[in-house]
């Protein structure tokens, strides 16, 4: 139906989103790439020479490498896992009957407003602390000995934090996704004799792929690149247990202010994370389309 | 007897509901509770819940300390701003792609999606020199285009999800009866769209408003929002529960706030195209 | 009215010539002492009418990444930087701050202690004035020693912690015989573990820039460490800072703690410290190899060159952290929470010393710290508990990873020191070291 005039205007009316990301994008990374081809350090004596591929082969060899891009992969597949599954079973309770729905909808949601440094230092300080933390006062009452949470389990509890945080998000979009069921349909089915795992598994689920797909993008952009939960509780240790891509590049450049490393690792982290675009978009491009 | 049934379960998933939910706000509640605390009751064993003195000790020094409106008022505009910005922006953007589609509209998008995944520590520094040699750092309009090209792709594709639940017949009747494409989106696709266009803002007004990189790192004093407020609590010297729960409490108070007002808008246009 | 008329044209004026503009922007950390000095500011604008105050604080970390990088990048966002013993030597090298020459006849460079006055003096210009300073020392419970039966010298070794440690440990009540810094950071754990290798007869670099780290003194150092902590140290030690372990000794967990001199006037203030009548202090330990493991820190306030305004922020400078402002303090504060460490004249005025019962111990500790001659054997850097070269921050902390990780027991002290050792020498060969 399109015609050509549509078209032109068409293209016009995406221009100016398309020439803004084009600007953000390229000067930055144009400034980057040129940068990480440097012996570019700000506290240096500004010869800043050229050296190559220096900065990507101390990037890459880098011992914490390997850890921390399978850390950022756990991290992310761990909160995705955990907000997923939390928020369909949630979307559920909360679409039933039930007393005081609006205040338990507000309270559900209420941790997606507050700031992940704010969340990391209530955690870190109020709840996981092993001494003076309300788990730890809970366990000693009932006899346990404390979770030491950022020593023993690091990862586990930046999981924790970051699910916290975004659990609500997953819940809300899916929940308005279960209210656009046919409730019709559903009542059929269970006259039909279809069991309660049955209508889940073979109507419900089905129907909240799209939401969770939509789901699974916007958080992955986000947990790809976690950085104050990790800054604010752990700094990436004990070892490296908690050192994912994004705070590798803020140890190896920011605080050296190595900016020819920092760029460099910047740069592979683009590739890393192309890939998992690419990755997700197979996944999603299906739901985009149709 | 089904009615009594009915009573039942929806006795059950009043409780599970309501304790979950509870577990779930508890942080929140907890600081809030102990930014009205002292500081040694802050870190007391056993805690208390509610029988302490009160007190405003705690409030009263951390406005002190920071000029709190002022940072408030930066995020405000941060936040508003951008996103006002990006719906002017982006909403022509994703309605031609939703309504005129081509080959590449879908390699646009995730191309849009993907420019996101530039982590932050990687371009800090080129980011900086260029901010000060065009003498925009600490400056609200520098802060609010870097937030605005922040959640633009984010934005775009939320609102292309929902246009694309429009059908498109609508907006060719209109065409047949000889709209230009400013009314068409004026009149005809804008009061279909304003649930999802409310929510787009609303989202990314709390993502802007809890940013805290590029924020901290591009303001000093005249643009430094919220987020420069509680960047002086996370560990000051000595005991310092209570005052950093004071100062999260002022900073979330307001997001908290306006998300509880219109959290009927949010969920509304949440839907990425789920709902038919 | 016409007041307010002319006030008004003012402001426009101000708005169109922003370079005349008297506003200074004051960079600063979040600690007690900087908040008294906001507090009290209005005594510097009512001397200096004309000149305005704005004020940045902002958590260590943050203030560090942020000031560095403008000062860096020359973006003159600030006109009164507050930085360490570190920074100073390295970033006056580079010509990043302005030379205090201005700071006003009534001074009195002489009255600021040597050793702190030399860490800040860079080609026999200071380039930081100090606002407080710190050494390390150690803090302990005089009940708790005293109910085990032991009394605590005023020299104490190494091998003496660990006794005494054991003796006051009582897990089932919470109460910890040691605490200590295991937080991973270049400023955190790496702080003092530097300083007690020091101690040990470890360094970090040879003379030719080698790094040591996977030397027997090394070792020595970090096995002591881990197994102190890890038998009687409280849980979470691999995530405490100096906060978490303030937090802990004030609410009586901790028997011994070893850390920064200021900390002394936190666990005796009875207002914030269960534990504040029964509170000891004593110098850092040794291993009698004449090196005793407490370091030197200066919080102090510098011009950058890329100031526009350097003659009013030396002003400020220098009414921030003169005797007068001390005076200032003690008249408004209280004597005992006059910002410590700076100044000869205040441990020779004895309603201080009287009043602090730390202060004859910091200022000892601080007269023992020698900068430029850290370690047992020679080396070519300056710096007790950090090495004062620009890539330290980088190194240090990743070095702080490993040590925090064989805390937490994902491996052995042997295991951490060659990773670290590794991950050093790789820095370094990067940084472009051994330097011709």
């Amino acid at each position: 139906m399109a015609t050509n005039n549509s078209k032109t205007l068409a293209r016009m009316m995406v221009t100016p989103a398309v020439i803004l990301l084009l600007i953000w994008m390229l000067i930055p990374l144009g400034m980057t790439i040129y940068f990480s081809f440097l012996d570019y350090n700000l506290f240096g004596d500004g010869e800043n020479k050229f050296i190559g591929l220096l900065n990507y082969e101390f990037f890459l060899t880098d011992p914490a490498f390997v850890d921390s891009f399978f850390n950022t992969l756990i991290l992310m597949t761990g909160v995705l896992f955990i907000t997923l599954v939390g928020g369909t079973g949630l979307a559920i309770l909360l679409d039933q009957a039930i007393y005081g729905r609006n205040i338990v909808r507000i309270m559900v949601l209420a941790p997606f407003f507050v700031m992940p440094t704010v969340s990391a230092l209530v955690w870190k300080n109020m709840f996981m602390n092993p001494v003076n933390g309300i788990f730890a006062y809970i366990s000693t009452t009932f006899g346990f000995e404390p979770i030491d949470f950022f020593t023993h389990i690091p990862l586990t509890s930046i999981i924790i934090i970051v699910s916290w945080q975004w659990l609500p998000f997953a819940s809300l979009i899916l929940l308005t996704a279960i209210q656009s069921l046919d409730r019709e349909q559903l009542e059929a089915a269970e006259l039909d004799g279809a069991g309660k795992f049955c209508r889940f598994r073979f109507m419900v689920l089905p129907h909240l792929s799209r939401a969770m797909t939509a789901v699974v993008l916007i958080e992955t952009i986000f947990l790809l690149s976690i950085f104050a939960e990790i800054f604010v509780t752990t700094q990436g240790g004990p070892g490296n247990a908690s050192t994912n891509i994004t705070y590798l590049i803020y140890t190896q450049s920011l605080l050296e202010y190595d900016v020819g490393m920092g760029s460099a690792g910047g740069l592979i982290a683009v590739v890393l994370a192309n890939i998992v675009a690419v990755f997700l978009m197979r996944m999603i491009g299906k739901n985009i389309e149709g | 007897m089904s009615n009594n049934k009915s009573n039942k379960s929806k006795m059950l998933y009043t409780f599970f509901a309501w304790l979950i939910s509870l577990a779930i706000f508890f942080p929140i509640l907890w600081t809030i509770l102990t930014s009205f605390k002292t500081e040694t009751e802050a870190i007391a064993s056993p805690p208390s819940l509610f029988l302490f003195d009160w007190t405003l000790e705690n409030y009263n020094k951390v406005m002190q300390q920071s000029p709190y409106f002022k940072h408030f008022w930066n995020s405000v505009v941060i936040s508003v701003g951008s996103s006002l910005l990006g719906l002017l922006i982006a909403i022509p953007a994703a309605w031609s792609m939703a309504f005129i589609p081509t080959k590449r509209t879908k390699n646009l998008l995730m191309w849009m999606l993907s420019t996101k995944m530039l982590p932050p520590v990687g371009v800090l520094i080129p980011i900086y020199l260029l901010f000060r040699d065009l003498g925009i750092l600490d400056t609200l309009g520098g802060i609010v285009v870097i937030m605005t090209l922040i959640n633009l792709p984010i934005m775009t594709w939320m609102l292309y999800t929902y246009f694309k639940e429009i059908p498109g017949e609508i907006l060719e009747a209109a065409r047949m009866d000889g709209a230009s494409v400013g009314q068409e989106i004026l009149y005809v696709l804008a009061p279909i769209a304003l649930p999802g266009i409310a929510s787009t803002l609303l989202l990314n007004v709390i993502l802007a408003w809890n940013e805290a990189f590029w924020t901290l790192i591009l303001t000093t004093v005249n643009a430094a929002p919220l987020t420069a407020f509680i960047a002086s609590y996370s560990s000051p010297e000595g005991l310092f529960y209570a005052k950093l729960s004071a100062a999260s409490t002022l900073a979330i108070a307001p997001i908290l706030i306006l998300g509880w007002f219109s959290q009927k808008q949010l969920v509304r246009g949440l839907s990425f195209g789920a709902v038919k | 009215m016409l007041n307010k008329i002319v006030m008004a044209m003012c402001a426009t004026c101000v708005l169109s010539l922003p370079v005349i503009g008297k506003t200074l922007t004051i960079a600063t950390v979040n600690n007690g002492d900087m908040v008294i000095m906001k507090e009290l500011s209005s005594d510097f604008t009512k001397k200096n009418p004309g000149i305005e105050l704005e004020w940045v604080t902002l958590e260590e970390n943050i203030l560090r990444q942020r000031v560095t990088t403008d000062v860096a990048t020359k973006g003159g966002q600030y006109d009164v930087m507050t930085i360490g013993t570190y920074e100073v030597p390295i970033w006056a090298k580079r010509g990043w701050l302005n030379p205090l020459d201005k700071l006003g006849e009534n001074y009195d460079l002489d009255d600021l202690l040597p050793a702190v006055r030399d860490g800040l003096t860079v080609n026999g210009q200071l380039h930081a004035a100090p606002f407080y300073a710190e050494s390390s020392m150690v803090i302990y419970r005089t009940d708790l020693l005293a109910k085990a039966g032991m009394t605590m010298p005023t020299e104490p070794t190494w091998d003496f912690i660990e006794k005494a440690a054991k003796a006051m440990t009582d897990k089932a009540n919470n109460v910890y015989g040691i605490c200590l810094r295991g937080k991973a950071g270049w400023g955190e754990n790496m702080a003092l573990l530097t300083a007690m290798s020091n101690s040990f007869g470890a360094k970090w670099f040879d003379e030719r820039w080698d790094p040591q780290l996977d030397s027997q003194a090394w070792h020595d150092t970090v096995e002591y460490y881990v197994s102190l902590l890890q038998n009687y140290g409280p849980p979470g030690s691999s995530s405490n800072g100096f906060n978490e372990n303030l937090a802990l000794f004030q609410t009586g967990k901790c028997g011994i703690w070893i850390d920064a001199t200021v900390a002394g006037a936190f666990v005796t203030n009875a207002q914030d410290s269960e534990v504040a009548d029964s509170v000891g202090f004593a110098l850092a330990p040794n291993k009698g190899l004449g090196k005793r493991g407490n370091w030197l820190w200066a919080w102090s306030l510098a011009v950058p060159a890329s100031s526009k305004k350097s003659d009013e922020a030396m002003k400020f400078v220098s009414w921030a952290t003169s005797k007068e402002y001390l005076a200032l303090v003690a008249e408004a504060k209280g004597i005992s929470k006059v910002p410590p460490g700076t100044r000869k004249s205040l441990y020779a005025n004895p309603a201080y010393m009287a009043a602090s019962p730390f202060a004859q111990i910091t200022l000892d500790s601080i007269n023992a710290a020698d900068p430029n001659n850290p370690t047992v054997d020679p080396v070519p850097y300056v710096g007790i508990q950090f090495v004062a070269i620009p890539e330290f921050q980088g190194i240090g902390t990743a070095v702080g990873r490993q040590l925090s990780g064989v805390l937490a027991g994902q491996m052995t002290v042997k295991e951490g020191l060659a990773r670290s050792q590794k991950l050093v020498k790789r820095s370094m060969r990067k940084a472009g070291y051994p330097k011709k």
